[in-house]
């Protein structure tokens, strides 16, 4: 009985298997571990910088609305009210408030404790009630950038004043402001009823939302029913075994890994320069990005539809449905959770698209909002891209906020996705 | 016509396991059979007795046997020449059984027989229906052990020569009995025994129908020899 | 011995004497049957379905060779055979579900009640509704009951009003054996069935678009024994209004239900029996290699 016997083999090597089940568990945490600590720390940076984004300061004015400096009176009619010098009556107003202000650079910095559109909306509450016009009133105006990034903690007092960006004698304004309650955080609406601006405190992301949401528009009324159709094609109709059907099924499965910069360089060609299509506007984004999301759709919805089981094809055939009828029938209500999948994940990649973009000129400065697919218009990771390229101080934060907004945007459709699975998500 | 060659090897033991038993039973019931007529013949009681107290192997085999084969009915529900060898098994075994019963009979009454004088007129008549029957007994089980069916229908058409022969005893013994009535009960005792010696004959054809419905899946019982050869043999239509 | 032998006077020295030549060597198994032809009784008076020279190609593989059957009205035949014989392939071939199948084709003449089933003018769709088919893995759609058993009504229009609709689904679960157990909940999912009943609600739907024949692939492959008993009877009922062919792996299911039993092998008919004689003596020797179980 000198041989061991298989339990005991057994036994021995268990100790080891088990270690290395462990140690192979162990990777798994640690590799888990890491991922999150990174998106812990991309997450903790983005909202740490973006958070003060969503706030804004203000500054109250007492403005004694003069016909002699407006150089119109109440009964003027709105053309007259409409060019009617406000920006002079608010300086006044700073004048008043701060009276030992000396020298062309003190005077300016005094004007700018205000953000220039504080003409403009002095300008909208005349035109609304022009009774106001020959009395004194409060108003709220929007504050200059730099007093807003110094609310905020972002300039530091301490420094010696040659380093700081505000001076010595706008700090004593500042205080004195503080002293009257004349300066107040206020929630940041700019960030989402504004487009983009020169000026970061006018600056907002409606303008690329709704340029995102036409893009997406066009890009989804494209792609989902051209990649579905493709899909449903390939897989139940198309001639097996033949070379064309080959040669496209490879082109589609090459196209999802084309860089998305050459996708803009043939929309560019293609869209733009030979159809005419105008350019920098959602429709043509659209197109470009049509191009790209189609073979995600399609490889999505080839898999979704194949995993639909033959066996109720077959029944609905079996019964006399025409292929047509049983596609729309049964197949394609079956796969639709996972073509809806898909069609999300790929407008997802879409909505987080920026070189193709580049490259159609929807990276141009658009200040309007865009009201249909035809109007000039840039996207959400367009924008983030032309704010972390500004050099106001001020932008930095806006940029880290819109990127919260765009995370946003993709966590709710991903939500969606998964929503949407598991609500037409059936058992047979 | 093979019991081996299934998937399953169990099945292919627990087949040629009854068939082996089939044979033993055969064997046993062949040398009952041949014991009872020589005790009868040589009016030998002792092995008359030996005989006699010797049936209940042959049922215990029987029994065993019956078991087997509704086993193999229930687990293997067995088809087509399976089917019909196990049905063949039980039939043929009941016959058997029965061979052995009539055996055990000629043995009791040889005992009987065996204390009286003997009725020599009729010895060589007894002599030749038992050779005839035992030799039938014989191939009938022999041919089951092959599965030959020309030699099970041969045996089948014997059957008229044992007829014959237990015609002629009969008439014999009859006169016998009329020469003196006192000879009766011996005669009756000698009849009874001729009787059990031609049901042996009518189990032994009996079995060579049943190897017939085995091999040729054809059931060939209460049909006239004339038919069976022109359905079934057409080749030997020329004897 | 042969050497002791002498040779006989007038034959020639190379002679064809048994004795001298060397036997004949039995060089194929004993199992290796060739199979030329179909043996019994493939061919009834008045066919409802028949088969003439069925060949079936899936690309440049034959798949069945020269299948001559007929099929009686009201009868089930059975049709057995080892995995790959064809038995299915050729079930496929009577509603020409083989259609459906790329690179496969179908030659030969196959009718029913006379008419060609693949000549042009025959519509797949409405021979279908004539030849239903149940399957082997209960399937369902994933809709209500009542939507299954009308889906084949709905699609041929067979029904003018909801109530011609409800009234056709409720005999059909009825012939199905189905209706006393889901009558009330008609507006479930099929898919919540067990499966003996999801394999009544497929023959439930099957019938609902009243065929003349009712093509079985395995039904019962997929069900316990009771689930099974219940089919198997229902199948016998069935039997006085609808043909069945039904393909099984269970030679006692075959047993069982049909009338004739058709054996395939390699794609060649074996042989065509009522079923009586082919499960106690069949004629060929490979049926009665496959249905006792041997290698063959």
């Amino acid at each position: 009985m000198s041989t061991i016997s298989s339990k005991q083999k057994i036994e021995a090597s268990l100790k080891k298997r088990y270690a290395r089940e462990r140690r192979f568990r162990l990777y798994g945490v640690v590799s888990i571990s890491i991922s999150s600590l990174f998106l812990m720390v991309l997450l903790f940076t983005i909202i740490s910088k973006g958070l003060p984004a969503f706030q804004q300061t203000w500054i109250n004015l007492d403005v004694t609305l003069s016909p002699a400096l407006l150089g119109v009176d109440a009964n003027a009619d709105p053309e007259a009210l409409f060019s009617a010098k406000y920006a002079k009556v608010i300086k006044a107003s700073l004048k008043e408030m701060f009276p030992g202000v000396k020298g062309r650079k003190q005077k300016r910095a005094l004007k700018n404790l205000v953000s220039n559109s504080a003409a403009w909306d002095l300008r909208d509450k005349v035109l609304e009630n022009p009774k106001l016009i020959g009395t004194t009133q409060s108003f709220w105006f929007l504050a200059k950038d730099d007093i807003d990034v110094f609310m905020k903690g972002g300039i530091d007092r301490n420094l010696p004043e040659s380093d700081r960006r505000i001076k010595d004698y706008q700090l004593e304004w500042i205080d004195k402001l503080i002293a009257e309650g004349r300066l107040e955080k206020r929630f940041n609406t700019t960030l989402f009823t504004a487009g983009d601006s020169r000026e970061p405190e006018q600056a907002g992301m409606l303008g690329a939302i709704m340029g995102s949401f036409f893009t997406m528009l066009v890009t989804l009324l494209l792609s989902f029913p051209i990649g579905v159709a493709a899909a449903a094609y390939l897989e139940e109709f198309a001639p097996q075994n033949n070379r064309w059907v080959d040669f496209i099924e490879i082109n589609i499965n090459n196209l999802a890994a084309v860089p998305s910069i050459v996708f803009g360089l043939l929309g560019l060609a293609v869209f733009i320069n030979f159809f005419g299509v105008p350019r920098s506007t959602p429709l043509v984004g659209g197109l470009v990005l049509t191009l790209m999301t189609l073979p995600t759709i399609i490889i999505a919805s080839r898999a979704a539809i194949k995993s639909v089981p033959p066996s109720i094809k077959e029944a609905a055939i079996g019964l006399g449905a025409s292929r047509v009828q049983t596609l729309f029938h049964h197949t394609l209500p079956l796969a639709m959770p996972g073509i809806l999948t898909g069609t999300i994940i790929g407008m997802a990649q879409a909505l987080g698209e920026t070189a193709p973009l580049l490259m159609i000129g929807m990276v141009a400065f658009v200040a309007d909002v865009p009201g249909s697919i035809v109007d000039p218009a840039t996207v959400m990771p367009v924008q983030v891209y032309l704010w972390s390229d500004s050099p106001e101080r001020a932008f930095t934060e806006r940029t880290s906020a819109a990127i919260m907004i765009l995370l946003g945007f993709l966590v709710i459709m991903n939500s969606a996705a998964i929503w949407l699975r598991k609500k037409f998500e059936r058992r047979w | 016509m093979e019991i081996g060659h299934h998937i399953s090897q169990r099945y292919n033991q627990e087949l040629e396991d009854i068939r082996t038993r089939v044979l033993k039973m055969g064997a046993l019931v062949e040398s009952q059979a041949e014991e009872a007529v020589k005790a009868l013949l040589e009016r030998d009681g002792k092995l008359a007795k030996k005989v006699a107290s010797s049936d209940y192997k042959i049922n215990r085999l029987e029994v065993e046997i019956d078991e087997e084969c509704t086993q193999v009915i229930a687990r293997r529900q067995p088809a087509a020449s399976d089917l019909r060898l196990v049905i063949a098994v039980v039939k043929v075994i009941t016959d058997l059984e029965r061979i052995g019963d009539e055996a055990e009979k000629i043995a009791t009454y040889s005992i009987k027989l065996a204390k009286k004088p003997p009725i020599s007129a009729m010895h060589s008549t007894l002599l030749h229906l038992s050779e005839l029957v035992l030799s039938m007994l014989h191939d009938a089980l022999d041919s089951f052990a092959r599965m030959d069916t020309d030699k099970a229908l041969e045996v089948i058409s014997r059957g008229s020569n044992i007829n014959r022969e237990f015609d002629d005893l009969s008439r014999l013994l009859i006169t016998y009995m009329m020469e003196d009535s006192h000879n009766i009960k011996r005669a009756l005792r000698v009849i009874w025994c001729a009787r059990s010696l031609e049901r042996i004959g009518e189990h032994s054809r009996n079995i060579c129908e049943y190897v017939i419905f085995l091999v040729k899946g054809k059931d060939i019982r209460h049909t006239d020899l004339q038919e069976i050869l022109a359905e079934h043999f057409p080749d030997d239509d020329s004897d | 011995m042969s050497d002791v032998l002498p040779t006989l006077p007038g034959l020639s020295a190379t002679g064809d004497n048994a004795d001298t030549q060397p036997l004949p060597v039995e060089t194929r198994d004993e199992f290796d049957v060739e199979i030329s032809g179909t043996v019994g009784k493939p061919f009834v008076d008045n066919p409802k379905m028949a088969s003439r020279n069925c060949n079936v190609y899936y690309g440049d593989k034959q798949a069945i060779f020269d299948v001559n059957l007929d099929i009686g009205k009201n009868e089930i035949i059975a049709m057995i055979g080892p995995s790959g014989c064809g038995k299915s392939t050729y079930l496929r071939v009577l509603n020409r579900m083989n259609d459906t199948i790329p690179g496969c084709r179908v030659s030969g003449e196959h009718t029913l009640d006379g008419e060609d089933i693949y000549s042009p003018d025959q519509d797949p769709v409405l021979l279908r509704a004539r030849v239903g088919m149940v399957f082997q893995k209960p399937n369902p759609f994933p809709k209500s009951i009542y939507d299954n058993v009308a889906y084949g009504p709905r699609l041929h229009g067979l029904a003018r009003s909801r109530t011609e609709l409800d009234e056709i689904v409720e005999k059909s679960l009825m012939r199905a054996g189905l209706f006393k157990e889901v009558k009330d909940d008609l507006q479930k999912p099929g898919t919540g069935l067990s499966g003996g009943q999801q394999q009544r609600l497929c023959i439930a739907r099957a019938i609902a678009v009243d065929p003349e024949v009712i093509l079985m692939d395995e039904p019962t492959s997929a069900l316990d024994p009771i689930a099974t008993a219940t089919i198997e009877e229902l199948m016998d009922e069935l039997k006085s209004r609808y043909t069945i062919a039904i393909v099984t792996h269970s030679m006692q299911q075959a047993a069982r239900v049909s009338q004739r039993t058709a054996y395939f092998h390699l794609g060649k008919l074996v042989e065509v029996n009522p079923t009586d004689q082919v499960f106690t003596n069949p004629e060929h020797k490979l049926t009665e290699n496959y249905i006792t179980g041997r290698f063959g």
